[in-house]
């Protein structure tokens, strides 16, 4: 690597981690303590009971617990260790970067001139109806085929957990919470309380365990997109020739979107000012972005199996591609 | 590896992050970093992380306790991760002090010229339909919207005379009108057969320095030009033109005076 390459990279690496790491920890933090006071099933009492309700309504948490795509990750895997239905977790996971009122706010405020309300209302329209249908498919699949080993294994012992309460709760005669400890020698109640003391160490050490698992895959994503990010940058001349294609403009917008890895957050700053390309090859770039880049494909490592995000990737990237083709010939006249 | 090593390990990472941002936010360097709105977020993730990693290094010793009853044989670990603790060490630790060694917190000439330093300004054809409806733009507003200098010199950003050169109003507008703009001055590389072009330019970021991009104007001396600190700060003074070269047009600023100038207090452009 020549100096001016290692500068290159060292400037470019170090912006994207400066503002990617305080929304990995956000997230790790909610995670955290996620992991340690909320009981399992909480998640699902939430939903309504009827599958398709519950995907429809998973999508629409984002507006709840708005959230961008780096803070997300680390939540839904703590999400489904606890017993979530992976297919509401994914649905939450594709859309709570989008469907959230601080990304509304920014494609709204970016657009200012070129018709913001149709963006922004596009973008989360799209990006909603994405993660509801790869939610409502993968609802058909088995865990093993979607999650990581690992994390399959969690929730199997998860599962296993609420048996062990029952024989509790046969022992002592009453009731007891998941989340309320059970001193089976001496039956001490008293001495329950003062463990839970202990449990904001529990949540803070699951919290940093959390950070350092995303952190390193957020890491390796940074490096890579800064070496792409100093390569090939936005404006370049094969890019602008693409611009004006209706069917390769998006595209390739989208081949952008993955290799920039931006925060949902402030991806639309950028889209603004690609005034060469159409409005569908923008809606492209707004959605797929946060559903899917660099930085999440191995961010998603944590959580999924490669084959799924492999899946996951050409699925959307072929979904969006369609319909911001559709978008613009139906709804842009030229 | 014992718990309390690996949590020693994870707090060292933590740790070590929160120390970068801090140091960054703390010694101004962030300013080239991120956009204004993005600091004090950095600020705050640095501040958390150092909480975060203090308490579970303080902590590593005691015993935690997740309130909930784990079943036999389950070990149900809060803490495992899924790598190696010194190999998560070296992972987010490495790459992060490399590039705190090399980062002189601005892109070389290089990655710029990458970044849009030889492009045209885009054309703003798909803002037409929107200008159609808005009142015409005129001198006098120009005028009222721009501060002079003393000898008479209408200050402008160096981005509003980019973008002018996709904006037909506008460039009608400016064209031939005296202006004074500020930015760093580099070599003209393309259509400079005589040698009397340089290059002025500032950096406009909208999130963070991976996605900013140079916004250039070219500066005709008509003669050699002047001897500047190649890429230092330059005021210049002039009669704006637009030139259509290689089929688009150029924002082109025929030289009166160019002289060196103190970097401004924010060096770069950054979104409202």
């Amino acid at each position: 690597m020549s100096s001016d390459a290692q500068q290159d990279f060292a400037y470019a690496f170090l912006s994207i981690l400066f503002e990617g790491a305080p929304f990995i920890l956000l997230g790790t933090i909610i995670s955290g303590f996620v992991d340690i006071y909320l009981p399992a099933g909480t998640m699902d009492r939430f939903l309504p009971k009827n599958r398709t309700f519950a995907v429809l309504a998973a999508g629409l948490m984002g507006a709840v617990f708005p959230v961008c795509e780096c803070a997300v990750v680390p939540v839904i895997r703590r999400l489904v260790s606890k017993g979530l239905p992976v297919s509401y977790a994914i649905t939450y996971m594709l859309a709570a970067p989008i469907v959230n009122p601080i990304t509304a706010l920014s494609t709204w405020k970016a657009f200012q001139g070129q018709a913001p309300w149709m963006m922004t209302g596009g973008r989360v329209l799209l990006g909603y109806l994405v993660a509801v249908a790869v939610g409502l498919l993968i609802a058909r699949f088995s865990l093993r085929s979607i999650l990581r080993k690992s994390l399959v294994e969690k929730i199997e012992k998860e599962a296993a957990t609420p048996k062990a309460e029952e024989a509790c709760s046969s022992c002592c005669g009453h009731h007891h919470d998941h989340d309320h400890h059970h001193d089976h020698a001496a039956h001490d109640h008293a001495e329950t309380h003062t463990k839970h003391d202990n449990r904001l160490v529990a949540a803070m050490r699951s919290a940093q365990k959390d950070f350092v698992d995303v952190g390193v895959y957020f890491t390796i994503g940074v490096a890579i997109t800064a070496l792409f990010n100093t390569g090939i940058a936005p404006g370049a001349i094969w890019l602008d020739g693409l611009a004006g294609n209706i069917f390769i403009a998006p595209a390739a917008l989208m081949a952008l979107a993955f290799i920039l890895s931006l925060c949902s957050t402030s991806d639309a700053f950028i889209a603004a000012t690609l005034a060469k390309f159409t409005w569908g090859a923008k809606l492209a770039f707004l959605t797929f972005g946060p559903m899917f880049d660099v930085k999440l494909l191995f961010l998603y490592q944590s959580v999924l199996r490669k084959k799924f995000i492999l899946c996951l990737g050409v699925s959307i990237f072929v979904v969006i591609w369609l319909v911001s083709i559709a978008a613009q010939h139906w709804l842009i006249p030229s | 590896m014992k718990p309390e090593l690996r949590r020693i390990f994870f707090s060292l990472c933590v740790l070590l992050w929160a120390g970068a941002l801090l140091y960054f936010y703390g010694s101004g360097r962030m300013n080239h970093y991120l956009v204004p709105d993005f600091r004090p977020i950095a600020l705050f993730g640095g501040l958390g992380l150092a909480v975060l990693g203090t308490f579970n290094l303080l902590t590593a010793r005691q015993t935690g306790s997740c309130g909930h009853d784990h079943g036999d044989g389950d070990e149900h670990d809060h803490e495992g991760g899924d790598m190696n603790p010194i190999a998560s060490l070296a992972l987010m630790v490495v790459p992060l002090a490399l590039s705190m060694l090399w980062t002189i917190d601005e892109f070389s000439q290089s990655t710029l010229a990458r970044k849009g330093l030889y492009e045209s300004a885009p054309d703003s054809r798909e803002n037409a339909i929107f200008s159609s409806i808005l009142p015409p733009l005129t001198l006098e507003e120009i005028e009222k919207g721009h501060r002079r200098t003393a000898d008479g010199y209408l200050e402008f950003d160096l981005m509003e005379l980019f973008f002018a050169a996709g904006d037909r109003e506008l460039q009608g507008l400016l064209n031939g009108l005296e202006i004074e703009t500020e930015g760093r001055i580099v070599e003209e590389k393309a259509n400079n057969p005589n040698g009397t072009r340089m290059r002025l330019y500032r950096i406009f970021m909208t999130c963070c320095a991976a996605d900013s991009r140079a916004i250039p104007i070219i500066l005709e001396f008509g003669k050699e030009p002047p001897l500047l600190p190649v890429n230092g700060w330059v005021k210049a003074a002039g009669k704006m033109t637009f030139a259509e070269e290689n089929g688009a047009f150029q924002p082109v600023l025929v030289i009166d005076r160019a002289t060196a100038a103190e970097a401004p207090a924010e060096d770069k452009f950054l979104r409202n």
